[in-house]
């Protein structure tokens, strides 16, 4: 590993990390260190995605100050309180909503929203799609660990089939949302995905994401191993962590391994990512004309 | 005991612990046995936490006729504690001159008692010891049924040998808790169960045949605070090294799976230590998937690369 | 620009858009609902011409969220509804009394429950505008009578908004949110913009709740360096959710404190002839104008009648109240639903005075004739 070897380029995965990265980021710089240990249970992947999250912030050397977490309700809300930044943890589903009035309102913020399968499918479903169709420059990155942890194990709209939750005693047996393609055809200017296991690569998607000017979705995939994993015998946390490597299609395998050859799994990577017009930008020019006419 | 023996008297059971123990399997039990003899029982708990290891508690109430559901300060007839620091919260609801009180010494943290782990910082468990306690209430009884249940082979049935116990305080037939326990127990385990009621009953023979003063069991274990030293060998030449927070770790043992070199290894307590540090290569994998913040993988602190230890400064414990 | 303010003809939800904008909104985020939908048509055209931002969100939900995060980020935000979507911005009300965060609401009453009668008005959201949202919380409630009082009161919504960082409701009925009255607006320079208290103590040990003189404490704004907390669950003065049973207390006697504390400064009220009135009439609204021109008509004959109005519906302006009441023998209180703020007036008359309820929920508004003959039934 060498220094210049960090660039992510676009559309790609990359494990690339510059060696300098990795040594200078100090994560306690970005925690409320006051607070921990933290409250998730053990093995739960929201922290890995927490400090991949902060370790992109970092490298894109963001302001604590500017920088707004705006987080809704369950595990992945409480996630929220413990970064050291300004921190909205808001009601459930809506985190998007508030990060909407937040980013127009104060476009010199960084607006990220952490929210969860359940916060963001269900309850927040309208939000998603619309804050995709605006496409405001705010980032979501959603943890799907497909359950709601915090009420104690029920189904979440990304339940997979046959998997057992205590509101699913028999198996679930509803069909699931795919996020990313949701939020895509909504109109997300900024999509991708990775799991928790590749956090030097999850880092650089949510890096790129953060730095997309627009409304920009990253789902993580997560683990919830005290209450999902073992309801369904899927083993103790280093056991689900590693069964990521076989869910997931890398981008990069490009079309030669394509999902014929890899039934039920997750493609990971940059998604989708298209240069539409940002809307806080769009809004500003627009109130500048209507100005500019009335004088 | 039925209704006709005792008209008017109410029975108070209060059962505490934290989630995950079976606090609500022993008063599901106790309600269904009341109900068969006929008595009106209402049971009212509290499990919102109870997947994440915190506070659970059952008010069992039954008699001739139950209007309240929950049982007020200083009315428990028994207090029935799974967990030492639960069985202590309570203690204030056992009636102060004829109350039972029988507890499990067994200590449990609950993740949420973390918030008080600062680094270096004393544990804050509970002082005091089965001793005192006993010697202070009308009826004690302290038993390690944690331990009992571990040595028949399943450390869950704890709840079970405490519920032997409990069938000495109330009088109903040993046969009715025994068909009682069978009927709700998963089938599988309904051998081990009835096992361990009987230890919980052989338990109380036992001590009431010893005598008085030798009643209580051993003092639970001490533990130690979660500081943990991690010893580096400075002879040895090297860069990288992790550095544990121990107070941050929750004993997932992710690192110590992952690290390709199984440097790492879960302690008796349940926190990780650096075993082998001369064969880490430093790849920080172990750092980058503890989901509790827990390692930090830095260079070590020896007078050849002093720059380098001043990088990090906030993130160094003190033990090192 | 300041000719365009000097409007004489104006509709009760123009004045409220007009009323926002003097007092300083800059951010407006709303829904489109019969029969409030003008203030959001006159926001649209309003703000982006001010600088201010104006959005239409995706539901009624989402259009309370926005301006909650919008006045986190610091500017003056209000959205506006009606029964249904009063309904449905209940949840993020509540969020806004609980961690604090100034806003203002516009209630434009229609026919209830459920969609009800949306074109016909009613005063059916007396009750729901003070205990709307679950839990115990503080929040005002205006309830202006005309179109110059839509304009005044929505702009001293945003003054106590600010002020005592509490939700602010303006609730006006139907008939009155589309009155055109002529009116003399005052211009918007001439217009007094009351700004929330902001923190600017040392930012290390900065708590964003704790206990100042005035029970409010100022609020911390992203960007300037506080880096704070805010939740909607129970929070400990430093921002953080606790359930510890004394702060819990501390925090929340705080927060309803501060409302008591400062109750005489947030009531307002209109007293008509009540000094000798052996009858008073309380009513707000559009009741509360077919009463004032029944106690006149009254008088005429002799009959000794007075018109209580609250202008602050809640908290209720009670020792004012009782003051006008002293003579009274009979309290009448006339209202466009099936009996709602009679509730409070018995509650505070307890036996001293009889009550006697006057409702309507056909969906019309009451008219003088009625009352007074209502009148005449009580003497
Ligand atoms: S740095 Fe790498 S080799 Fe060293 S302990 Fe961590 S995982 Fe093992
Ligand atoms: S990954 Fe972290 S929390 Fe898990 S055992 Fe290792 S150090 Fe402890």
């Amino acid at each position: 590993m060498n220094e210049t070897e960090d660039i992510s380029k676009n559309g790609e995965d990359t494990h690339l990390v510059s060696e300098k990265s990795a040594r200078d980021f100090n994560i306690r710089d970005y925690l409320r260190t006051s607070l921990f240990p933290h409250f998730l249970c053990p093995g739960c992947g929201h922290g890995i995605a927490l400090r991949a999250l902060l370790w992109a912030i970092y490298e894109l050397d963001i302001d604590k100050n500017n920088l707004v977490i705006v987080s809704g309700i369950g595990c992945s809300g409480r996630t929220g309180a413990y970064i050291d930044a300004n921190t909205f943890h808001t009601t459930h589903g809506r985190p998007l909503a508030f990060a909407t009035g937040l980013a127009l309102a104060r476009p010199d913020l960084k607006v990220i929203v952490i929210t969860g399968d359940g916060d963001c499918l269900a309850i927040g479903g309208n939000h998603l799609i619309h804050a995709s169709r605006r496409n405001l420059d705010i980032t979501c990155m959603m943890l799907n660990n497909e359950v709601y942890g915090m009420t104690g194990g029920q189904a979440s709209p990304t339940t997979s089939e046959t998997r057992y939750t205590t509101t699913s005693p028999s198996g679930s047996i509803e069909p699931v949302f795919d996020a990313c393609r949701l939020a895509e055809a909504a109109g997300a200017g900024f999509v991708g995905r990775d799991v928790t296991l590749q956090m030097p690569r999850l880092k650089n998607l949510l890096r790129d994401a953060i730095q997309y000017r627009g409304f920009s979705f990253v789902e993580v995939i997560s683990d919830c191993t005290e209450i999902f994993g073992r309801k369904n015998d899927l083993g103790e946390s280093p056991e689900m962590i590693l069964s990521q490597k076989s869910a997931m299609r890398p981008s990069s395998y490009g079309n030669v391994v394509d999902e014929p050859f890899r039934p039920n799994t997750l493609k990971t990577g940059i998604l989708a990512r298209n240069d539409r017009p940002e809307y806080g930008a769009t809004y500003r020019a627009h109130a500048e004309t209507i100005q500019a006419k009335g004088k | 005991m039925n209704k006709q023996e005792k008209p008017n008297s109410i029975t108070n059971v209060l059962i505490v612990g934290v989630g995950g123990q079976g606090v609500i399997m022993v008063s599901k039990v106790l309600a269904r046995l009341c109900q068969r003899h006929g008595f009106d029982v209402k049971q009212s708990e509290v499990h919102g936490m109870a997947k994440r290891g915190g506070v659970v508690f059952s008010h069992v109430r039954f008699g001739e006729k139950i209007w309240s559901p929950t049982v007020s300060e200083g009315n428990a007839d028994v207090l029935l504690a799974l967990e030492w620091a639960e069985a202590l919260r309570w203690l204030h609801y056992l009636k102060p001159k004829t109350g039972t009180f029988i507890a499990d010494t067994q200590h449990i943290v609950p993740p949420f008692a973390c918030l008080k782990r600062h680094r270096g910082a004393e544990q804050r468990y509970a002082q005091e010891t089965p001793e005192e306690i006993v010697s202070q209430v009308a009826k004690g009884y302290a038993l390690d049924a944690t331990g009992i249940a571990t040595e028949l082979g399943n450390f869950r049935v704890s709840n079970t040998v405490l519920l032997g116990t409990l069938s000495t305080a109330l009088a109903f037939d040993e046969a009715d808790w025994r068909d009682t326990l069978a009927e709700l127990v998963p089938p599988k385990t309904i051998d081990t169960n009835l096992e361990a009621f009987q230890k919980g009953r052989d338990w109380v023979e036992e001590v009431k045949k010893t005598p008085k003063k030798e009643k209580n069991t051993k003092k639970p274990n001490k533990i130690a605070p979660y500081q943990q030293q991690v010893k580096i060998q400075n002879d040895i030449q090297q860069d990288l090294i992790p550095v544990i927070t121990a107070a941050w770790c929750k004993g997932c043992d992710i690192c110590v799976k992952m690290c390709p070199e199984r440097c790492l290894k879960l302690n008796t307590k349940e926190v990780v230590e650096l075993v082998e540090p001369e064969r880490c290569t430093g790849c920080r994998i172990c750092e980058w998937l503890c989901p509790d913040f827990a390692i930090d993988v830095v260079k070590v602190p020896t007078p050849l690369n002093e720059e380098a230890s001043k990088s990090k400064p906030a993130s160094l414990p003190e033990t090192v | 620009m300041a000719s365009k303010y000097q409007l004489v003809n104006l509709q009760g939800n123009h004045a409220c858009a007009l009323g926002a904008v003097a007092a300083g909104c800059r951010f407006f985020a709303g829904y489109p609902i019969t029969p409030s939908s003008e203030i959001a048509e006159r926001m649209a055209l309003e703000l982006p011409r001010i600088g201010g931002v104006f959005i239409q969100m995706e539901d009624e939900i989402a259009s309370m969220g926005a301006v909650l995060g919008a006045s986190m980020g610091g500017l003056k935000s209000m959205t506006a509804t009606s029964g249904p979507g009063f309904s449905l911005k209940q949840e993020h009300l509540g969020y806004g009394a609980g961690a604090e965060i100034p806003c203002v609401i516009a209630n434009v009453m229609r026919g209830g429950p459920s969609t009800g009668m949306p074109t016909r008005p009613s005063q059916g959201d007396i009750m729901q505008s003070r205990w709307g949202t679950h839990g115990d919380h503080a929040t005002i409630v205006l309830a202006p009578a005309s179109v110059k009082e839509v304009f005044d009161e929505t702009r001293r919504a945003f003054a106590l908004s600010e002020k005592f960082r509490v939700p602010v409701i303006v609730l006006y009925d139907e008939v009155i949110g589309h009155l055109v009255e002529t009116i003399e607006l005052p211009k918007p320079e001439e217009c007094e913009q009351v700004e929330r208290k902001w923190a600017d103590s040392d930012k290390k040990t900065f708590k964003p709740y704790a206990e100042t003189d005035d029970l409010v404490p100022p609020m911390a704004r992203p960007g300037d360096g506080y880096r704070v907390h805010t939740t909607g669950l129970t929070h400990a003065e430093d921002g953080f959710p606790t359930q510890d049973p004394e702060t819990v207390v501390r925090v929340t006697q705080r927060i309803l404190g501060k409302l008591e504390k400062h109750a005489d400064e947030i009531a307002s009220y209109e007293e008509v002839d009540c000094k000798d009135a052996d009858t008073v009439i309380v009513a707000i609204g559009i009741s509360a104008r077919a009463a004032n021109q029944a106690i006149r008509q009254a008088r005429k004959k002799g009959g000794k009648v007075g018109l209580f109005r609250p202008i602050t519906l809640w908290p209720f302006p009670e020792k004012p109240f009782k003051q006008a009441v002293q003579k009274a023998k009979t309290v009448i209180v006339p209202e466009m639903n099936a009996g709602q703020l009679a509730l409070e007036i018995e509650r505070l008359c307890q036996s001293e005075q009889i009550v006697e309820r006057l409702n309507r929920i056909d969906g019309e508004a009451l008219e003088p004739g009625e009352i007074l003959q209502k009148i005449g039934e009580a003497q």
